[in-house]
């Protein structure tokens, strides 16, 4: 599974809500499936999950709940995650929130497009569900 | 397995069933309602000649096919998880030939994106060869550009839609489907920037400018350095529009490419362009 990003060290503590409150991750995927297994996957991890099925309704949620981390499926059907990545990084208060492209690109691809625009990290689907947590979890380290 | 015309089912259910095939793609490109719409006006995509492959009303592939002249297009075909390893494709294929042959076309292309060996080797099957490898291209607006160039232009001139017209009509090279002067025309508003460099090169580019991305890129050098004219004119182009982010389908891998490639473009995918006589 190719990433890149923030790392994070594979015998790193459970995250306890405690350690970081409740963070807000908002995914924008339009696929039914992938929603619900990333869903899952986090659910025990105390996250608030917000989802978007397009990119539209995505730049909005982002704006309006100004999340702590943005989850981008790279093919949405109204506008191309690229585009939402391009749009959200011109905005000031968004400028800051990581946004992390989830693609199922080869992963060359995945990560050189993730680089271009400026994304703050890449994971290539499928998921890896033994580690998706930890690799999301990472993203709110700020000494990463 | 019975094949029906796509005109007899709405476009949500036509958008639905061509997400449901592109679940595991190489490249996904799902689309909206609103797409597909544009989509089939914009490349003259006739639901009435296109297939859908449905068991036990369940809908198990489509495919589309796009006539212009004697000319049809296949695009969109694609396979539901439900109806692989059934024989849809080849039943896809079939109809859509079929439907050619009763509009009495001469010639039928296709592109594959590269690396989809499955639908690739299907389109073999039914005695399609391979013309050109064709390149999309995408570009971030935080992508560099040499500033430089501008000490070497001459004369930039802003061009409408007619005009752009004119000059996608005196295309040299010759134009994949995507990228004919047919498609442009259905297209909205396009905009053309002519560019004259000091040293004599001059060239042009067509494209859409929506809000969030630039699209439909054309460029073609009439005088001068392939490479120089066509970073020029696309550094002029992204100049002027900063904050884009811009798709560039379908490219030859030739001296403009390599110019593109200095103006910040990469290689996103490929595309193979694929014919057969009919």
């Amino acid at each position: 599974m190719a990433r890149y990003g923030r790392c994070r060290s594979t015998c790193s503590p459970t995250i306890s809500l405690n350690e970081y409150d409740m963070k807000t991750i908002l995914q924008i995927e339009d696929n039914r499936a992938n929603r619900l297994l990333v869903e899952r996957v986090l659910e025990p991890h105390n996250y608030r999950l917000l989802h978007a099925a397009d990119g539209e309704t995505g730049v909005a949620l982002a704006l309006d709940e100004k999340p702590d981390l943005i989850l981008v499926d790279m093919g949405l059907p109204d506008v191309d995650g690229q585009t939402v990545v391009t749009l959200l990084k011109q905005i000031p208060d968004m400028e800051s929130i990581p946004i992390v492209a989830i693609t199922a690109w080869p992963p060359d691809k995945a990560l050189e497009m993730a680089r271009q625009y400026g994304c703050d990290g890449c994971i290539t689907k499928p998921i890896d569900v033994k580690t998706f947590a930890d690799q999301v979890a990472a993203y709110f380290y700020n000494d990463a | 397995m019975e094949l029906q015309q796509a005109n007899s089912f709405t476009f949500e259910q036509l958008t639905d069933a061509y997400n449901e095939t592109r679940i595991d793609y190489l490249v996904p490109m799902p689309m909206n309602v609103a797409r597909l719409m544009e989509y089939c006006r914009v490349y003259d995509v006739s639901l009435e000649h296109s297939c859908i492959a449905v068991e036990d009303e369940i809908m198990l592939g489509l495919g589309m096919l796009g006539i212009r002249h004697q000319r049809g297009w296949i695009t969109r075909l694609g396979v539901l998880p439900a109806g692989r390893r059934k024989g849809t494709g080849s039943a896809l294929m079939e109809g859509l030939i079929d439907a050619a042959h009763r509009e009495s076309l001469q010639a039928m292309w296709l592109e594959v994106i590269k690396g989809n060996e499955p639908a690739h080797n299907l389109f073999r099957k039914y005695g399609f060869e391979e013309t050109r490898e064709l390149i999309v291209a995408r570009r971030a607006p935080k992508a560099e550009f040499n500033k430089a160039i501008f000490d070497q232009i001459r004369r930039i001139t802003t061009l409408n839609h007619e005009d752009a017209i004119i000059l996608l009509s005196h295309r040299q090279e010759r134009p994949n489907w995507l990228n004919e002067t047919e498609s442009l025309q259905n297209v909205r508003n396009l905009s053309a920037l002519l560019v004259e460099l000091k040293n004599g090169g001059r060239g042009w580019v067509t494209y859409h400018a929506g809000l969030l991305q630039l699209t439909r890129l054309i460029v073609e050098v009439t005088v001068g350095d392939p490479t120089e004219v066509t970073e020029a004119i696309l550094t002029v182009l992204h100049q002027r529009h900063k904050r884009q982010d811009s798709i560039a389908e379908n490219l030859c891998e030739d001296e403009k490419w390599l110019g593109f490639q200095k103006a910040g473009y990469f290689d996103s995918f490929r595309r193979i362009e694929m014919t057969r006589p009919l």
